[in-house]
């Protein structure tokens, strides 16, 4: 059906194909250019000097306008330059200048009231916003005119070193985008305009990354990654670990990431649950909740149940163990039933926990008053959520937590990957793809079943101790339903079975409501439409799960053996 | 006499008030070849389902070598009984290598704790594992394809995927479900002679086709099995020239149902 439609769209446009691209080009620079707004608005002038009173510097183009002006620019590198699958990455190009324009058009117009803003009012002309937008149409539509062929492949081999150095500026590239898309607009309501700039990020990033998905070079990147899995696992790790050294680096985005960085564990977990094994979890957040409460009851705080305090790690332990308990409980139905069946249950154990949580049975959650004061963490005489500096750097307060719970994802990764190209992982994806086919083949369907709703809960359980001493207090309200879907939905937008996926899915949904802020009544609104959009055109997620070629796997095998071996020697 | 390998005896199967199969024995000498075959709805597919546990029998019961197998399809794997299926059911999502590496499953001993930590016993086990799957695949003439998902297979390449996916849990009886349905000539011809290279390895199989020149052409002994009964049981040859199983397939000839006919309307007539 699509291939019938791209064919008739390409027969039609097909002429007009480099064209557009060009046209397209050469007027989002001029977009770029131009001022975008008639008259300065009640909340002040719109971002980047773009408003016709400030525009006193028409080339000095920075923010929202730089971005226009670059994804002008390089559609015209990808009109001309020999690149594989030209229409594709000129269609993503097409897209991001769309979005940047339609994003700050429509906020403009709706900010500012009426057409008038962005177009012509008083004799004052800013006609930015709609050359931007029609740039953005004709290049989408030279796109489909060029044709929308097959992602280009690299075949070119690189030596080690070569690999090594674009590893490492691949990964710093994408730092820098990290630190850029939770600082860009600013922090909360210092902005006005922020959600409108975050939005228009965004688009840019997207259109970007598309372009480059397009051109392959994202495909051949990860394979080189899978290639050199050490050195990327390295480089990544420190420059998660470099975050707190960018323009993110302050208390309000620590704790943000810190945050995100609980949750996103908390998704790879339930990844092991829905995306491995696929078996629905309606209610998983309670085993975070469990984790958290365990915790809470073993850290000396005023309400706690037990009058004594453990050692954190040992005190998380016990959370975990405990939480895999109610998962293996949780998932003992699983024997029985299946699909949305299993899914009722699971909600229903949701809403059990809630209730018994709130109405404090067994003395462990002290109800609607919840436990609060749970000290922070602190570690040879350093309070995690104090500042600290080491030599003449002065680090933002939360840091700590910040790396702890870096360290909480990447352990949770590793359980989750190596999991997953295991026997055990295998038998997941096998009940997954087909359970009596599973049986078939000898695999113990319900023990494997068990198990993974154990290990899922006890990833849960650690996240939930670290989220109680990180927030310092735990109330059932934090680990309602709504909390639960919040998780799936991460799961699946990310792309179910991938890792990559269950983290960016993680930080879109706890990230976005809070760039949102400043939609107001509008927020929760924006931020449904964006996932149905997303789930409508990309329905196996954002980063879906790629499959490792076996040689691969085979060749990272050998190394490690080798490792062990070398080490045994040694 | 030796112990057969596979031995049902007296297999009865019945949902609600519908007898799917009444009685039925059936044994399997090792090494051998059994077809299995009768008209839609004979029931064979459910005997297959009994003999792998996927169905309980109602009355008689299951024997590996002496055994009783138990009621369970895994725990039937495991004492070395693998099947393919009538449709396809491959898992479509995972390479080729993976889905005869799920077929490995039973054999490899890596619990939960050894999954997690990746040791080098572990890796041994994992390459050991990859090693015997690609000597499968290479032995069902599948190459060069490890990598690809099994859905983007062609039919045929499906249907050996599958073969090799129940080799891998190295049974002693292999079932086969149709494994030709679909195929053209040369495929069909291809299968014979994989299943022959199958059977010299040991294994005793057990064949359920509709083709019965595939059949006749294969197996050692033929079992028909019509509305749930064994029909006939024998020797391709003894089953070709058995005319119970030419009417279960062609219906009488004309001149027969004519006679019936006749006898029915005398034997009214003498009734009245």
């Amino acid at each position: 059906m699509s291939t019938v439609d791209t064919s008739a769209k390409r027969s039609a446009l097909a002429p007009f194909g480099k064209p557009f691209a060009a046209a397209g080009g050469v007027l989002g620079i001029v977009a770029a250019l131009l001022p975008w707004v008639t008259f300065v608005l009640n909340d002040g002038n719109w971002p980047d000097k773009s408003t016709l009173q400030f525009f006193d510097a028409p080339f000095l183009v920075t923010g929202f306008r730089w971005h226009v002006l670059l994804l002008g620019i390089l559609v015209l590198v990808a009109a001309f330059a020999p690149i594989p699958s030209r229409g594709r990455v000129i269609r993503a190009l097409g897209w991001g200048l769309t979005l940047v324009s339609f994003v700050n058009s429509a906020y403009i117009t709706v900010k500012g009231g009426g057409l008038g803003a962005i177009t012509a009012l008083d004799g004052a002309t800013a006609f930015g916003g709609v050359v931007g937008l029609v740039a953005g149409v004709l290049t989408i539509l030279a796109g489909y005119g060029i044709g929308i062929e097959p992602v280009g492949e690299w075949k070119f081999k690189i030596s080690t070193p070569v690999a090594y150095l674009v590893l490492l500026l691949s990964f710093g590239a994408v730092l820098y985008a990290v630190a850029a898309m939770l600082t860009t607009g600013g922090v909360g309501s210092a902005n006005p305009y922020a959600g409108a700039i975050f939005l228009s990020f965004l688009g840019f990033a997207a259109g970007v990354l598309g372009a480059l998905s397009g051109v392959g070079y994202v495909r051949w990147l990860s394979a080189l990654s899978e290639q050199h899995r050490v050195f990327s696992v390295i480089v990544l790790a420190a420059c998660a670990l470099l975050l707190p050294f960018t323009e993110a680096g302050n208390e309000y985005w620590m704790t943000v990431a810190a945050n995100i960085g609980i949750y996103a564990a908390t998704a790879i977990g339930l990844n092991i649950v829905v995306g491995l094994a696929g078996l629905l979890d309606l209610g998983y957040v309670a085993f975070m909740g469990i984790g958290a409460l365990v915790a809470a009851n073993f850290s000396g705080a005023a309400t706690a149940y037990f009058g004594f305090d453990l050692p954190f790690p040992v005190a998380a332990v016990i959370a975990a163990v405990v939480a895999g308990i109610f998962g293996a409980i949780v998932g003992s139905p699983t024997l029985r039933v299946r699909g949305d069946y299993l899914a009722i249950v699971t909600l229903a154990f949701g809403e059990i926990f809630t209730r018994s949580a709130q109405n404090d049975i067994g003395g462990f959650t002290n109800g609607s008053n919840a436990i609060p004061g749970v000290p922070a963490l602190s570690l040879f005489g350093a309070e995690f959520n104090k500042s600290i500096s080491i030599g003449a750097v002065k680090l933002p307060a939360g840091v700590l937590y910040y790396v702890l719970i870096v360290l909480l994802v990447a352990a949770t990764m590793a359980v989750f990957a190596n999991l997953k190209f295991s026997r055990i992982g295998r038998a997941w994806i096998a009940i997954r793809e087909d359970e009596d086919a599973a049986r078939a083949m000898g695999i113990r369907t319900g023990k494997m079943k068990i198990l993974a709703f154990l290990i899922g809960a006890m990833l849960a359980g650690l996240a939930g101790a670290v989220f109680a001493h990180k927030n310092g207090t735990v109330s059932y309200e934090s680990f309602k339903f709504l909390e639960s879907v919040t998780l799936l939905a991460a799961v699946i937008l990310g792309g179910m079975g991938s890792i990559p996926g269950a983290v960016l899915g993680a930080a879109l949904l706890f990230v976005l409501p809070e760039k949102l802020r400043d939609f107001e009544d509008y927020r929760l609104m924006i931020f449904g439409l964006a996932l149905i959009l997303i789930m409508r055109f990309r329905p196996v997620g954002l980063i879906p799960d790629a499959h490792r070629r076996a040689e691969m796997v085979e060749r990272a095998d050998e190394n490690a053996e080798e490792a062990h071996v070398e080490a045994k020697k040694a | 006499m030796s112990t057969p390998v596979l031995e049902a005896r007296d297999v009865s199967m019945v949902f609600g008030g519908l007898k799917a199969l009444k009685g039925v024995t059936l044994t399997l000498e090792e090494g051998k070849i059994v077809g299995l075959i009768g008209p839609n709805g004979a029931g064979k597919t459910t005997f297959f389902n009994c003999l792998t546990g996927l169905y309980t029998p109602t009355t008689g019961e299951v024997l590996l070598k002496g055994n009783v197998l138990p009621g369970d399809p895994a725990k039937v794997t495991d004492a070395g009984v693998a099947r393919t299926f009538q449709n396809i059911r491959l898992f479509p999502s995972m390479t080729v290598l993976e889905n005869v590496m799920v077929g490995r499953h039973v054999r490899m001993k890596q619990g939960p704790l050894a999954s997690l930590f990746h040791g080098p016993a572990y890796q041994r086990g994992e390459k050991a594992a990859r090693e015997r799957s690609r000597e499968l695949l290479a032995f069902v003439g599948l190459n060069g394809v490890d990598d690809e998902l099994s859905r983007n297979l062609p039919y045929g390449d499906q249907r050996r995927l599958e073969i090799a996916r129940a080799l891998a849990t190295d049974p002693a009886v292999l079932l086969l479900d149709e494994p030709t349905a679909g195929m053209n000539p040369q495929e069909t011809e291809a299968t014979q002679q994989l299943i022959f290279r199958i059977r010299d390895t040991g294994v005793s199989v057990v064949v359920i086709e509709h083709d019965i020149k595939f059949i006749f052409g294969l197996c050692d002994s033929v079992s028909v099995l019509v509305q749930g009964e064994l029909l006939v049981e024998g020797t391709p040859e003894v089953v070709r020239a058995d005319p119970r199983v030419v009417e279960a397939y062609l219906g009488k000839p004309p001149e027969e149902v004519q006679h019936d006919v006749e006898a029915a309307a005398a034997a009214e007539e003498e009734q009245a």
